[in-house]
């Protein structure tokens, strides 16, 4: 009998131990979150790139996309023009501030989109492109210690505070050393899971880390994926003209 | 009267062949318009019925409200004043409808299609029960259970989903949140594409979950009314009655528009509208007349394209007839000097012409219309398969041919008028034939 006191006892302490990390003291999971985002954003340098995505969808087949990126986090802007296909060369997202743009160069008029809609029909989404919002936009529900791989993480479950963000909720696997994302999983109102990311592969410019490599897999559509490569990546200055809807236009002429 | 009425019948019966051509041409005349009007009139009701069945009613009632975080959502709070309104007017309703919708991916396996999904309340939904064509599957537990689906036959076959199995449902909430629910497939239902219709179905409170809206809100108030002449007056009565103070002062300060192009308003220069948010709930009130208005325009100018080839053809048919009464002038002269010398009257002598002229428009008209009433019931017993889009102007399946008495009594009018226009000189030269010269001459 004093057996079985005893581990009910070492039993509701577990528990209990589990459950302060759970609704405990989230101060260093929070530095953690912001940390994320400051190392995501290129504030004081503009940022441009080459993203090269390779969308699989069983229905459509494989395809390839080129996008030219060009960044610039002070003012929130971006630019996104695709290169590849032919058939949608020219098309264009620009953000500017709140306002996000997709510019169809066959009609040659902007449409109003969302950062919360989905990249030209793929698995990733128009916030992808952007930097991290993770501190304002979400709070830490809980989180756990583990591995992924070979990878001691910090397992973090997010919660969205506005509607500002296409998933209400987040999962995170952060690493504990580098603090890196390696994988995200998202989930929708009813917490089901929808989208999975892995991003394999980071590289430093300067003192932001970002992603070279990204992996979005839809979990509702079977075979689904999306895998995004980014190179040619530069921090040189973009001239001011290139953030206009002037500029996406010219470039179609 | 009656003489020169039996006068002019008799000299229309001795010459039938004559008699029939001209009255055929009138009646060619007569029922390309009859067949015309009553085209697009059938045409008209097919596409308002249509329309009415596709969207669930003649009124349709929306509302929008601001979020705290500033966005525009759309959606129907329960409401006094609505319900006192739908009270006040229960007499003119003849049913109503609250329903939410959605353009959602509906998923099964690694296939997906997105289609439109209405979450409707099934318990006051009969007219929708009824329309449904079950295919496969049963609508018994609609209305008992809340996670079911009713699905098109052809979304079915694109997602290779059976019914029984289960669907997943990815949308967006009203505030742009990704949201996927789950929902069983009850049934298959005949897909009604051709009207507009191709929808699936799932209840209001499962939709509306997955919405993020509550249970008993709801984002259409759809209305049939019991007299679609009143359906204006009708949807008046909501619009005023629903109009917030806010929106009755605004709508006060907002200029007048006095510049018009081809009778459209517009605006005196490129003004950006913003909208500033207000509280609560606005109302958008909307009748099928409104959204008729575009397809009557287009029928109101192939109305009076037809009304142009029809005078075309009754100005052809006045020259014949014209040159036909001077003909009969000529033939007549000695008949016309013996009547003449047995004491009848000028006028009388024009009236036979002109009578002659009104009972061969009538005579025409009346064939006219005979003949386009069996083309009219000839086609309409028809069925086609056609153009799926080509059905939203037919009813079931079938041309539906229209015509109001008014209108025909219009172009009754018009060919008499014609037929009195092209009689009346060959009347005239005839009444004023002097009776010497009639009787001498060698016709």
């Amino acid at each position: 009998m004093k057996k079985v006191r005893f581990l009910t006892a070492v039993l509701l302490f577990v528990l209990a131990a589990g459950a302060m990390v759970q609704a405990g003291d989230f101060s260093h999971i929070e530095a953690i979150l912001e940390r994320l985002d400051a190392q995501s954003r290129f504030d004081g340098s503009d940022f441009s790139a080459v993203l090269t995505m390779i969308v699989e969808d069983p229905e459509k087949g494989i395809e390839k996309m080129v996008v030219r990126q060009f960044r610039r986090d002070d003012g929130e802007r971006f630019l996104l023009l695709i290169q590849e296909p032919v058939t949608q060369r020219g098309q264009g997202y620009l953000l500017e501030g709140d306002n996000l743009w997709f510019y169809d160069p066959s009609s040659r008029q902007f449409a109003h989109t969302s950062l919360k809609e989905t990249f030209q029909g793929s698995d990733a989404r128009n916030a992808d492109f952007g930097s991290n919002t993770y501190s304002s936009s979400y709070e830490i529900e809980g989180y756990l210690e583990g591995t992924l791989g070979s990878f001691e993480v910090y397992i973090i479950d997010l919660k969205a505070v506005d509607e500002t963000v296409p998933f209400p909720y987040v999962k995170l696997w952060v690493t504990k050393d580098s603090n890196l994302v390696l994988k995200t999983e998202e989930y929708s109102l009813t917490y089901r899971l929808m989208r999975t990311g892995l991003f394999p592969k980071y590289t430093k410019v300067g003192d932001v880390v970002i992603p070279v490599q990204m992996v979005f897999i839809d979990e509702l559509v079977e075979g689904n994926k999306t895998q995004i490569s980014v190179s040619e990546i530069s921090t040189n200055d973009i001239p001011d003209h290139v953030f206009t809807k002037a500029y996406i236009e010219r470039v179609n002429r | 009267m009656f003489l020169t009425m039996k006068v002019a019948f008799r000299n229309i019966s001795r010459q039938k062949k004559r008699s029939f051509l001209l009255a055929g041409a009138i009646a060619f005349g007569m029922m390309v318009i009859t067949l015309m009007n009553a085209l697009t009139g059938g045409a008209v009701i097919n596409i308002r019925d249509n329309f009415s069945h596709a969207l669930g009613g003649h009124v349709f009632i929306t509302g929008r409200e601001w979020t705290e975080a500033g966005q525009m959502i759309m959606k129907i709070r329960p409401d006094a004043n609505l319900d006192r309104l739908l009270e006040e007017n229960a007499r003119q309703i003849e049913a109503f409808t609250r329903r939410s919708q959605a353009m959602p991916s509906l998923i099964f396996g690694s296939q997906q299609t997105m289609h439109l999904l209405y979450g409707v309340d099934f318990s006051e939904e009969d007219r929708l029960i009824d329309s449904l064509v079950v295919v496969e599957g049963s609508l018994a537990e609609l209305g008992k259970r809340d996670d079911i689906i009713v699905l098109p036959e052809p979304v079915a076959e694109r997602l290779g989903v059976e019914v029984g199995e289960t669907v997943l449902i990815r949308l967006e909430t009203l505030t742009g949140q990704q949201n996927v629910g789950e929902a069983r497939v009850a049934a298959f239902i005949k897909d009604q594409e051709e009207l507009g219709l191709s929808a699936a179905y799932t209840s209001r409170a499962n939709l509306n979950s997955l919405l993020g809206m509550e249970p008993h809100e709801y984002q259409i108030l759809n209305m049939f009314v019991t007299d679609l002449d009143l359906v204006d007056q009708f949807a008046r009565t909501f619009r005023e009655g629903l109009l917030s103070p806010e929106e009755a002062e605004e709508a006060e300060d907002e200029p007048e528009v006095t510049v018009t192009v081809a009778g459209m308003p517009i605006d005196p220069g490129t003004r950006t509208q913003e909208v500033t948010p207000w509280e609560g709930t606005r109302y958008q009130v909307m009748n099928i007349n409104q959204i008729m208005e575009a397809v009557e325009l287009v029928v109101g100018v192939l109305n009076r394209v037809g009304l142009v080839i029809f005078l075309i053809l009754l100005v052809v048919t006045m020259v014949g007839i014209t040159n036909t009464f001077r003909m009969i002038m000529i033939e007549r002269t000695k008949e016309i000097g013996t009547m003449r010398a047995f004491g009848m009257q000028q006028k009388q002598v024009k009236r036979i012409f002109l009578w002659e002229a009104v009972l061969l428009g009538l005579l025409g008209c009346l064939g006219g219309l005979v003949i386009a009433g069996v083309i009219a019931l000839a086609v309409g017993s028809v069925s086609l398969n056609t153009d799926p889009s080509l059905q939203f102007f037919l009813n079931n399946g079938r041309i539906t041919f229209s015509l109001p008495l008014q209108d025909v009594a219009v172009n009754v009018a018009l060919v008499i008028l014609t037929s009195l226009l092209a009689a009346y000189w060959p009347a005239r030269a005839a009444a004023k034939m002097s009776p010497m010269k009639a009787l001498s001459s060698h016709t």
